[in-house]
């Protein structure tokens, strides 16, 4: 499935074949340990370095290369999985074979790319680095543009204060103000020969020639062994965590955290994954059945499993005056699964949603990338097929023992402003 | 079944219009993994106001009614649910309101015949009771609330309020909770009869599968053979070629001011390959004016009037048109400004044909990538069905264009007594 080449200690190429699409995908990721001092740099790095490199100079030259190739698509960004912080740069192309006058679109894709992360310019360009230095505060400021995606956001801030994993994606807008481009260009020389920096290309390409693009992009760099993070679960408190957030808002938001005390690369983290799609993950689940079909609280009621962090999270949009009945519906839900009711058909369809969904990744080129990044992150290398040969050999027993060591940790609530004034 | 192949793709597509009026649509992608069907009406929020084939009265329903229907169709007689029938064979279901479309649809990765037997027997069999139709009031009523608390939501239908005085595209398509508090039974069996009538919906499924053999199943599971012989007429109210409002401000809790700035276009009554070739000229302007290579998107971006959030779009219909630009903005007011001085400024100068050449590449490119995604490709096919639009018909009308196309398009847009601006400012 997945040719994986070592070019350095700190560096591997991957290929994976994926013939049928019309295209071909590529994603370079860098990755760092979470930490707050880092955090800020991190953030804004990949957009400052998209902004030019000593071959292409600056965005509009970029573009109108990208558009030269059909239109290639190229983005940078920031990730956060388990205790990593990863600078993203992933770019996609129409399939060599696609290309009208024989053009080689792959590699000349892969070599801006690699232009952009390997060989910035001596200096950072000064209006550019602040122009992007406010576009990331922006950016950290929208986080309550999208109250649904801020309070589960909210959410996860609550429950890992004391963790390494409370470090914001996007970083912080205080230290952000601060940041100067020589500080933050010493910090990208320093990075960029110290880190973990796995390429992976998927879709159909000649992958020795990449391989000899690789090579000759870092051959000037004197390499330093990379840190790797090491993984950790969130912890349990001392009594349940409440949170209520006030916003001129019509709907109500919840958001609650629950602790799984069970790790990634833990033996039963594959029968968690099943557990909280019973629970709630799709329109099978008890939590789309009861809190919405049932009771009609919401219009959307799910949980998120967080694999590396151990925790899930319950979200729900609802009436504000229905807070406490939506609460003790996924208590109660909980609870059920808790003492073993669940039935052979939410097992059997939960275990199918799974199935469905990771067959699926044979057909998308940024899933397939995801998923086999997420799982060298941690370390664990599994095959898709191994995956679900796993889910397919749980039984209801296996549910039950990983749903009753779950705990609420956190309720997170946002609130209207008015409620509560008037009547 | 009549069958064309693209030859630029290599992909292959079947046809048929089976008695009953529906037409189906069949594209094999035989090394995919997962599948795809997509049922869809041409019936969506705007159709609110309509006579029935056979009755001369006209029949108004309220706002809103198109979107609980997609709701309550997944009630079934039985009792049953219909999520559950599709998970017994890892079928994921969902389903859509648009202004023009209502549809159904499933992904799988297993079992999909089964899956599209689910499918057709669901959505051909309506079953509504005065309690049922009353229990969906309060999860509806929480989705509007959600749509209420939405910037980009209620960014867009300001907007919409703004550039049209009549027309029901303005309209939020879930309706509001007091015009659907008038729903009943009835008036959804009434919409049901009328815009389900298989004569007025379109199947399109693909995915790795056997062409023939969906052929029968599908035929097999038709019920109802009893296509219209007359159009059902629709009824929308004349709507006046100026803009209704200039400006809008709305106060939601948001960070930084967000903006949409469009333009009418009067060019419309139109759909079949007119459209569609109307729809790829705009593309290429579109992308040539405010693209991410283009001069007015990097002095914006430059200066910080605009960042990576913004975007553009044009809506290509049959009853309405319009170009929109939108983004997030310290001033919005400024980007307003500045774009309108850069067209004008662009209009004197002449549009680049050097610009011309390059995006044009770059819409085949879209293009090629389009049959990526089974799905996304399923819904644009379905969508520009139902305009007459035969999307194999792409290349055809593409390689037609010429840069004297674009810029007599280009001169018959953006007069700026038809351009208009919605805002959201903090709170």
């Amino acid at each position: 499935m997945i040719n994986s080449i070592s070019i350095n200690e700190n560096i591997s190429l991957n290929y994976i074949p994926m013939e049928k699409l019309k295209t071909t995908t590529i994603g370079i990721y860098l990755s760092r340990e979470l930490n707050k001092d880092e955090a800020s740099k991190n953030a804004i790095l990949p957009h400052i370095l998209k902004n030019g490199c000593k071959e292409f100079e600056n965005r509009t030259k970029i573009e109108h290369f990208l558009e030269n190739l059909y239109g290639a698509k190229m983005s940078a960004g920031i990730s956060k999985k388990g205790n990593f912080h990863i600078l993203c740069f992933e770019g996609e192309t129409i399939s060599d074979k696609f290309a009208p006058n024989g053009e080689k679109l792959t590699h000349e894709l892969l070599k801006l790319l690699l232009s952009i992360l390997f060989d910035a310019k001596d200096e950072f360009d000064g209006d550019a680095f602040l122009t992007e230095r406010q576009n990331s505060i922006t950016k950290i400021k929208s986080m309550i543009n999208d109250k649904r995606i801020y309070a589960n956001y909210r959410c996860q801030e609550e429950m890992s204060k004391d963790d390494i994993f409370s470090v914001p994606r996007l970083g912080y807008a205080e230290d952000m103000e601060k940041l100067t481009k020589e500080e933050v260009y010493r910090y990208y020389k320093k990075i960029i020969k110290s880190s973990i920096i796995d390429i992976f290309v998927c879709g159909d390409t000649d992958i020795d020639d990449l391989k000899k693009l690789v090579t000759k992009a870092i051959n000037n760099i004197d390499f330093e062994p990379a840190k790797r993070a090491k993984d950790s679960i969130l912890k349990d408190k001392n009594a349940v965590n409440f949170v209520t957030e006030k916003f001129n808002v019509t709907q109500g938001k919840l958001s609650m955290g629950f602790l799984t005390h069970i790790g990634a690369t833990d033996e039963d983290s594959i029968a968690l994954v099943l557990a909280n799609t019973i629970f709630g993950g799709g329109a099978q689940s008890k939590l789309f059945n009861n809190v919405r079909e049932k009771l009609s609280l919401a219009y959307y009621a799910g949980s998120v499993l967080n694999r590396a962090k151990g925790f899930l999270t319950v979200n729900a949009g609802i009436e504000i005056e229905n807070f406490e009945k939506t609460k003790e519906e996924i208590l109660l839900q909980l609870d059920e699964m808790k003492n073993g009711n669940i039935s052979d058909e939410e097992i059997e369809s939960s275990k199918n949603f799974i199935i469905n969904s990771l067959n699926s990744y044979d057909d998308d080129q940024f899933e397939m990338i995801s998923y086999y990044h997420g799982e060298r992150l941690m370390q664990s290398d599994m095959e898709i097929r191994d995956y679900k040969d796993k889910i397919l050999r749980l039984k209801k027993d296996d549910v039950v023992r990983v749903m009753s060591k779950v705990t609420l940790d956190t309720v997170y609530f946002i609130t209207g402003v008015d409620y509560g004034k008037e009547n | 079944m009549e069958k064309r192949i693209d030859k630029h793709s290599g992909e292959c597509l079947y046809f048929e219009k089976d008695k009953s009026g529906l037409s189906i649509y069949i594209m094999p992608r035989k090394d995919y993994t997962g599948s795809y069907a997509i049922f869809a009406t041409k019936y969506g929020s705007v159709d609110s106001e309509f006579v029935v084939p056979n009755e001369t009265d006209v029949t108004k329903v309220p706002d809103g009614i198109a979107h609980y229907l997609e709701h309550k169709m997944f009630d079934q007689p039985d009792g049953s649910n219909v999520f559950e029938k599709f998970s017994k064979f890892g079928g994921e279901a969902n389903a859509y309101t648009s202004f023009n479309m209502t549809a159904y649809l499933f992904s799988a990765t297993e079992h999909f015949y089964e899956n599209l037997e689910t499918l057709m027997d669901y959505v051909q069999s309506p079953y509504f009771t005065k309690e049922s139709v009353q229990k969906e009031q309060g999860i509806i009523a929480q989705e509007i609330g959600m749509y209420d608390d939405n910037a980009p939501w209620r960014l867009f239908f300001n907007f919409l309020g703004l550039l049209y005085h009549n027309n029901p595209v303005k309209l939020d398509i879930a309706g509001t909770v007091k015009s659907i508090s008038r729903i009943d039974e009835n008036l959804l069996y009434k919409c049901y009869n009328t815009f389900y009538n298989l004569s007025n919906m379109t199947l399109f499924v693909t995915g790795n599968l056997d062409p023939e053999k969906t052929l029968e199943i599908i035929k097999k599971n038709i019920k109802n053979v009893n296509p219209f012989t007359e159009e059902i007429k629709r009824i929308y109210p004349d709507e006046p070629k100026t803009v209704a409002g200039k400006f809008k401000t709305q106060k939601i809790s948001v960070a930084m001011p967000m903006f949409m700035i469009g333009w009418k276009d009067n060019d419309v009554g139109f759909d079949g390959k007119k459209l569609l070739k109307k729809s790829i000229e705009m593309e290429i302007l579109l992308e040539m004016i405010f693209g991410k290579g283009s001069a007015l998107y990097n002095e914006l971006y430059s200066e910080g009037l605009i960042n990576q959030s913004f975007s553009f779009e044009f809506a290509p219909q049959k009853d309405y048109s319009y170009i929109e630009i939108d983004g997030q903005s310290e001033n919005p007011k400024a980007v307003y400004e500045r774009v309108n001085a850069y067209i004008k400024k662009l209009k004197n100068d002449g549009l680049s044909e050097a610009d011309f050449d390059r995006i044009k590449k770059v819409i085949w490119g879209d293009y090629i990538r389009s049959f990526n995604d089974i799905e996304g490709y399923s819904n644009t096919f379905i969508t520009m069905s139902l305009l007459d639009i035969n999307y194999f018909d792409y290349y055809d009308e593409y390689q037609k264009i010429t840069f004297s196309d674009i810029s007599e398009r280009f001169s018959k847009l953006f007069d700026e007594d038809l351009c208009v601006m919605s805002e959201i400012q903090p709170d």
